[in-house]
């Protein structure tokens, strides 16, 4: 099986659901405590929402309102207290690790490697969900990552080492393993957070242009409110644990609201390109 | 880009199967007596031609029944110990974990001994009795490395510096219940010196060494089919398992082999140290640390490491033998402090 | 190329199948249990620890894996016969000079098959039990003594000396040891044991259990040790020792003329003082001998006995030179300390009837 048939695999399963919903997330709750005799010390309220192929959806809030927490509860890494996460009308949380491999990447910020290695051999680890055991990367995953070094623009940085590269490259390397995945669903949590903002800018372009491309649903969390706002189809807008409300942008960004979630002052403008701006205003 | 082939692995191994021919070789000649490899060699091609029934009596007590199962032993061991040490150091991803240094030797030592002690008081069949030593280890490395690992986790996260001073910990309290128990207790416990330091220089029962290696490669084949897991575990359990990965699957699977591959060699040769530490190390050095080479790799480099100390601790004071496990903590402990240091740099 | 790449994995498959079965071809060609040159002849013993042993008749080469042994081949003239012992037999000095195999506990196995012995000579208290097993699966016959008692020691040397083949001078060395405890019974066996401490090491303190030859020995020599345990070596300590006061403190060293100065330093280590027995100087001193259970065990036996019992030793005054000489003793007397000198020295000394060995 070549390449470019099991990619085109891909694509006629996302044609076929093509602006049909791809990730339905129905009422999942979820509570933490440290102590199980006692209180949960932080909870998620029942949220749902559903975002289609193409699509970048941002959940947007200030810390701890429990947007790393929906974020893993898509993922997989955790299970829902009640409700569900459907992808393409699949539970989840009932995939095997590996299934779900193939078809959810999960992008960290960071990626601690234990030893050294190349950035080509990183990104040949997503592969592994689509290899069986036992078995050596075959020409069509070395053809695969190569591509997606490239689609990140990475391509130059394929034969160095990861720790003699900046941030900013890493962060594209760790993408492009999650490309490697070939997956329906793309996860980033708080990819912006160590990066400049030429790096930034440079991220959320090649992510929109990727879910244009390759029809990646895209789920990004994030506190930036302007980024959020100029990249995002839709927005989850969460508080302490609360999602308060889910829509485009347009929608979302109301002053009186953004203010008391973010317990700033603020004020919102329409932006050159159509999309909200938010300035923070100083204390007077 | 140059991804892993098969041939390469094969290459890689063949290297060190010279190598290990070569280490054995050496070992059949170097003892407490003399053997010139000249007559050997000859004889063994008359044995091939038909010409002789056996070599001469001389080399067929030396070294058919001594040297050669001795390294034979050697191998088996060495091999066992690597592993586990290159298992630990993916699962726990710290590369300065080992069986001895995270006390699962000694937990196997001591579950030796508890059997050891059990065996009279319990009816069973001689086969089963003889069992019973190997299973004693094996529990007591489990139960060691599943103690070692709840302390050195904090807040979900394995810390490394925890885990390693929870080892160190764990094991010289459990020496200290050996010391103790080989203090009091008297019958046939073998020796302290035996358990604590390691000796290969007693010789077993022939299906014991095919029990050892069956059960070598079934260990070894089990941590091998999650080769390319323990890839991504390094990269952290929750990466790993987003990448596709069944972490707590792989941990089971994992642990239990490498703790069987511990109990094995500790019950039929003591404690001996730093081979599972050392030999994983040098090994990546040489050929990278994708796993999928590394464990076979590994694997002849303890066998590599362990019959050359072997050989060494019985002909450096000749005829008198100093214990195996002095010689690999002499070499062992040196570098396992430079690379403890170029870690904390 | 996809095609090659099938090829390789089946390829290693049969590598290694063909090394399989010649490793199972190389065991089944071991199975074969070597054959020995060794002269057609057998006699079936059963040893002291119970195991039926195949002895080569006759014994032409011997090899021992403890001093005492060493001694016993000796002391029944087998010397020529003796090939090989350990690095510590050094009694008696032609000993020395004999190939050694290594340590007891862990000799050297080729060194001892180079050797081709008839027969290995071993003992529980000192050697392992796996050297004899292997022994035994290399097809070289051991032989395995284990005495508890002074009594047992002369049983063993007169089995022994049966087994090797010369039940005559066992007959004679186990007839001497006899007459001599005997004489030393009819001596001291009526007076009040002596309570003593037998020190093997000071720091730790270690003394001997009850059930090992060397508490029978000191019971020869009029003494019992104050020390009850069931261990071999077991640790005491320092109260115990104080709380049941010792009349003497025994100690064995191979170099008996140096051990006076040393045993003299034990006086000042802290918290010895409180022993009547360091502090009035009751020490005794024999040799190394009674360490191992062989003939010569009689010698230090006799030469406790003559210290902790001297009154036993003097013969009664019977006319008025014998009354001179006590009052007047000769300047030649050793110093005023229990003790005497080399073993060799005092064995002449003591075969001689009537001789005095010290002076109060």
């Amino acid at each position: 099986m070549s390449a470019g048939s099991a990619h085109a695999r891909h694509l006629a399963e996302a044609g076929r659901l093509a602006n049909e919903i791809r990730l339905s997330v129905e009422q999942v709750s979820y509570a933490y405590s440290a102590n199980p005799a006692q209180a949960p010390l932080f909870t998620l309220e029942a949220t749902s929402l559903q975002a289609r192929p193409g699509e970048i959806v941002a959940i947007l809030g200030p810390n701890a309102s429990g947007k790393s927490t929906l974020l893993h509860l898509i993922s997989g890494a955790l299970a829902p207290l009640s409700g569900r996460v459907l992808l393409n009308g699949f539970v989840t949380q009932s995939l095997t690790p590996r299934t779900r491999a193939q078809r959810i990447a999960v992008v960290q910020q960071e990626s601690a490697l234990l030893f050294p290695a190349r950035a080509w051999e990183f990104v040949l680890q997503g592969r592994h969900s689509h290899r069986r055991s036992l078995r050596f990367e075959s020409e069509d995953d070395v053809l695969i990552a190569k591509n997606a070094l490239a689609q990140v623009g990475a391509a130059d940085l394929s034969d160095r080492w990861m720790n003699q590269i900046s941030g900013g490259e890493k962060q594209r390397v760790i993408l492009a393993r999650a490309l490697a995945q070939q997956p329906l669903l793309l996860l980033l949590d708080e990819p912006t957070l160590h990066l400049d903002i030429a790096a930034q800018i440079g991220l959320l372009d090649a992510l929109r242009r990727l879910a244009a491309e390759n029809r990646y649903t895209v789920v990004v969390v994030t506190h930036e409110l302007n980024l959020a706002a100029e990249y995002a189809d839709q927005v989850v807008l969460m508080q302490r644990g609360r999602c308060l409300r889910v829509g485009p942008p347009a929608s979302i960004y109301q002053r009186e609201l953004l203010e008391q979630v973010f317990q700033t002052p603020l004020s919102v403008e329409l932006g050159s390109s159509g999309r909200p701006r938010v300035t923070v205003l100083s204390g007077t | 880009m140059r991804p892993l082939t098969l041939r390469r692995l094969f290459l890689q191994c063949s290297i060190l199967v010279l190598i290990l021919f070569v280490v054995v070789v050496i070992a059949v000649k170097f003892g407490a007596v003399p053997v010139s490899l000249y007559a050997l060699g000859r004889d063994l091609w008359h044995v091939l031609l038909g010409q002789r029934a056996d070599l001469s009596s001389d080399y067929v007590l030396i070294i058919k029944n001594i040297r050669l199962p001795r390294i034979l032993l050697g191998i088996i061991v060495g091999a066992s110990l690597s592993v586990a040490g290159t298992s630990f150091q993916a699962l726990l991803r710290n590369p300065l974990a080992d069986p001895y240094v995270l006390g699962v030797s000694m937990g196997a030592s001591l579950g030796s001994i508890l059997a050891l002690i059990a065996e009279p008081h319990l009816s069973i069949s001689p086969a089963l009795a003889s069992l019973l030593t190997p299973l004693g280890a094996f529990l007591g490395a489990g139960a060691t490395i599943a103690a070692v690992y709840f302390l050195g986790r904090r807040e979900g996260q394995i810390d490394s510096a925890t885990l390693l001073l929870g080892g160190v910990i764990i094991s010289s309290f459990l020496s200290a219940i050996i010391m103790f128990l080989m203090n009091t207790l008297s019958g046939n416990l073998r020796g302290l010196s035996f358990w604590l330091m390691g000796d290969l220089s007693t010789p077993l029962q022939k299906s014991a060494y095919w029990f050892l290696g069956i059960g070598f490669l079934l260990a070894a084949g089990a941590i091998y089919t999650t080769a390319a897991d323990l890839n991504l575990l390094l990269s952290g359990e929750k990466e790993a398992m987003h990448l596709g990965v069944d972490v707590p699957r792989v941990r089971l699977v994992v642990y239990i082999a490498a703790s069987l591959l511990t109990g094995l060699a500790v019950s039929v040769s003591g404690a001996i140290g730093y081979v599972g530490l050392i030999v994983p190390h040098a090994i990546r050095f040489i050929f990278g640390s994708d796993h999928r080479t590394l464990l076979p790799t590994a694997a002849l480099g303890g066998a590599i490491a362990l019959v050359f100390a072997d050989t060494l601790a019985r002909t450096i004071v000749a005829p008198t033998e100093v214990s195996v496990g002095a010689v690999t903590a002499l070499v062992g402990a040196p570098l396992f402090i430079y690379l403890l240091r170029r870690r904390l740099s | 190329m996809k095609e090659f790449a099938r090829l390789r994995p089946r390829s290693a498959v049969s590598a290694a199948t063909v090394a399989l079965l010649s490793c199972a071809a190389l065991t089944c060609a071991q199975s074969a249990p070597p054959v020995s040159s060794a002269s057609p002849a057998f006699r079936e013993v059963t040893d002291e620890v119970g195991r039926t042993v195949r002895v080569p008749q006759p014994v032409r080469r011997i090899v021992s894996l403890a001093p005492s042994l060493t001694e016993t081949v000796y002391a029944l003239g087998l010397q020529d016969r003796l090939v090989g012992d350990t690095d510590y037999c050094d009694y008696p000095a032609d000993a020395r000079k004999k190939t050694k195999v290594g340590g007891a506990i862990n000799p050297s196995l080729e060194q001892i098959v180079a050797l081709h012995p008839d027969l290995v000579l071993a003992t529980k208290g000192l050697n392992r039990l796996e050297t004899v097993h292997s022994l035994d699966g290399l097809g070289i016959s051991s032989y395995a003594t284990d005495p508890h008692t002074v009594e047992e020691i002369i049983t063993s040397s007169k089995k022994l000396s049966d087994v090797l083949g010369v039940p005559e001078a066992g007959a004679s060395v186990a007839g001497e040891m006899q007459r001599r405890l005997a004489d030393l019974q009819q001596r001291v066996g009526s007076l009040a044991a002596k309570r003593v401490l037998f020190v093997v090491w000071t720091q730790p303190l270690i003394s001997v259990g009850k059930d090992t030859f060397i508490a029978d020995a000191l019971r020869h020599a009029g003494a019992v040790s104050i020390v009850d345990s069931e261990q071999g070596w077991p640790q005491v300590s320092l109260e115990e020792v104080a709380r049941l006061q010792p009349e003497f403190l025994v100690f064995a060293d191979s170099h008996s003329d140096s051990a006076f100065p040393a045993v003299e330093m034990l006086a000042t280590l802290p918290g010895w003082s409180i022993l009547d027995a360091v502090s009035n100087r009751r020490f005794a001193v024999i040799s190394d001998a009674v360490n191992r259970p062989a003939p010569r065990i009689v010698t230090a036996i006799e030469d406790l006995a003559k210290q902790l019992h001297p009154d036993a030793f003097v013969e009664k005054p019977e006319n008025g030179k014998e009354k001179m000489e006590k009052e007047n003793p000769p300047p030649d007397q050793p110093p005023s300390w229990h003790y005497s000198s080399s073993p060799d020295a005092l064995q002449d000394r003591l075969t001689t009837p009537g001789g005095r060995a010290c002076a109060h």
